[in-house]
């Protein structure tokens, strides 16, 4: 049963032009974001290099694909997830809003599975959906601007060759993943709470935005600090510290794959034991 | 008149010193540079700034006597911008004169020790001190004042007597770091200069490690 519910809710899912819009949009923004990263690269290259012109001459490109694919990272990690929650959590509101939830119970399917079946589809729409941005990021990028080394400003000016710097991008992306999933499925349970197509895209922006304001805030606990879902969604960030620090990643990622269970399992509740009219 | 004696004495002596000759060994250095006509070689290039994390870079270097040095890599890489005046150039480029400092311990080995003070206002250094191996006639350390990049310093090892060419090379200089907020490269990538801060000088080096060289001497 399981596995006609899932072909039935990615066939739902890729039936919405809601999604084939996102695609487009998603391309649309990384086409933006890769042109101003382009402009702004070589600003950002300009200050991390000031105080080293003085006694040095460079030799190489620094505004090159690997660059701008880190600040394609640093752009899209907002309005990427922004636009999987509107696409993801309209699989559950707007089944209530046609009221094709009703027509679905009626048959001979469980509402666990049913429910359950639109989080596993919602994460691997979500996984796609990254591998098509970072397939796209690193071929614009490669094509257009080239392949060398990378500058990153964590702490200290971190240099990595070329090879080095397309693994930790790629490592990027894949820890993103866990972020974004972890949006995307947030926004469906959001849908089923709140079941109105607008209040949950309204809920949804603003859980985005404040996880977005308190992954900057220090909170005054440590524990907090190194425990709290907001602080987990920049984990990526962590693949260009010079030495890669593998247990807070996967520490990280860890808890970040508990929130994730934590929030599906309220929304599956919630749904198992709500009526549908 | 006893004074105006002393004074005459004085002002003879600051006369004779200016009008002194360019130090002989340096220039018998500089003739031991000029015979090599071009080279090439593979360097191997560690940095070692308190504020940077790079890895071991490779580059070419190649030179041509009359130009200066130019550098091929296939990576991104830091030149400093003194340390490969191999003939000497900038200094000749404009009069000078040198002081006799006397004899220098350096690692073990005792070295002349002479000053390089530029007489025009051209010149882009303010004094330079070298240590030189009067032996083999070539340059083991040297201290650059620039006037706009700070200052240089220079160490050089052969790995023969003959060997007009280093075969490692240390540059140290001062730099200036920057503290950059540290949401600089995170998630807000907006560049506000104003909250740029520097944070002092500090010392960096760069090794350098000459391989293959390529010579053609005169």
């Amino acid at each position: 049963m399981i596995k006609a519910l899932l072909w039935a809710e990615a066939y739902k899912l890729m039936k919405q032009s809601r999604t084939w819009y996102a695609i487009a949009a998603v391309f649309v923004l990384e086409l933006i974001v890769l042109i101003s990263a382009y402009y702004r690269g070589a600003a950002v290259i300009d200050i991390l290099l000031n105080n080293l012109k003085e006694s040095f001459y460079f030799e190489g490109d620094l505004l090159n694909g690997n660059l701008l694919i880190y600040l394609i990272l640093n752009s899209l990690w907002f309005n990427f997830p922004l636009i999987l929650m509107l696409v993801i959590s309209g699989m559950i509101t707007d089944e209530y809003k046609d009221g094709t939830l009703q027509t679905v119970m009626l048959q001979p399917v469980q509402k666990k599975w049913f429910i359950l079946s639109k989080y596993i589809v919602a994460t691997v729409f979500t996984v796609l959906m990254v591998l098509v941005l970072a397939l796209s990021a690193f071929l614009f990028s490669y094509l257009i601007f080239g392949k060398s080394d990378l500058i990153v400003f964590i702490g200290k000016l971190n240099f990595f060759n070329a090879v080095e710097a397309e693994t930790r991008l790629i490592l990027a992306f894949l820890n993103g993943c866990i972020s974004m999933i972890f949006f995307s499925l947030a926004s469906l349970t959001f849908g089923v709470i709140f079941r109105d197509t607008l209040k949950t895209w309204i809920v949804s922006v603003l859980f985005l935005i404040v996880s977005n304001l308190l992954l900057k805030f220090d909170f005054k606990w440590e524990l907090i600090n190194k425990l709290f879902y907001a602080k987990l969604n920049d984990t990526w960030q962590y693949f260009f510290q010079y030495e890669i620090p593998w247990n807070i990643i996967l520490r990280n990622n860890l808890l970040l794959v508990g929130y994730i269970v934590g929030f599906s399992a309220i929304g599956v509740v919630i749904f198992n034991k709500k009526d549908i009219g | 008149m006893k004074m105006s004696r002393n004074l005459l004495l004085l002002l003879l002596g600051t006369l004779s010193a200016l009008a002194q000759e360019v130090d002989a060994d340096l220039l018998k250095v500089k003739a031991k540079m000029d015979s090599v006509q071009s080279f090439e070689a593979g360097i191997i290039m560690d940095v070692d700034i308190s504020f940077i994390n790079m890895p071991t870079k490779e580059a070419t270097i190649s030179y041509q006597r009359g130009e200066s040095v130019k550098f091929n890599s296939d990576d991104f890489i830091l030149i400093p911008k003194r340390g490969f005046d191999f003939s000497l150039e900038e200094f000749f480029r404009h009069p000078f004169i040198t002081v006799d400092r006397g004899i220098e311990m350096y690692q073990g080995k005792s070295y002349k020790y002479i000053n390089i003070i530029p007489n025009s206002k051209k010149a882009d250094y303010a004094i330079a001190s070298l240590l030189i191996d009067t032996l083999n006639y070539r340059i083991v350390r040297s201290e650059i004042i620039t006037k706009k990049e700070g200052a240089f310093t220079v160490n050089m090892k052969y790995d023969s007597d003959s060997a007009a060419l280093p075969a490692s090379m240390t540059v140290e200089f001062e730099v200036e770091e920057v503290k950059i907020p540290l949401n600089f490269m995170g998630r807000d990538t907006d560049i506000d200069r104003k909250q740029i801060r520097t944070e002092g000088k500090k010392t960096g080096q760069i090794y350098l490690q000459f391989q293959n060289y390529h010579v053609n001497n005169l």
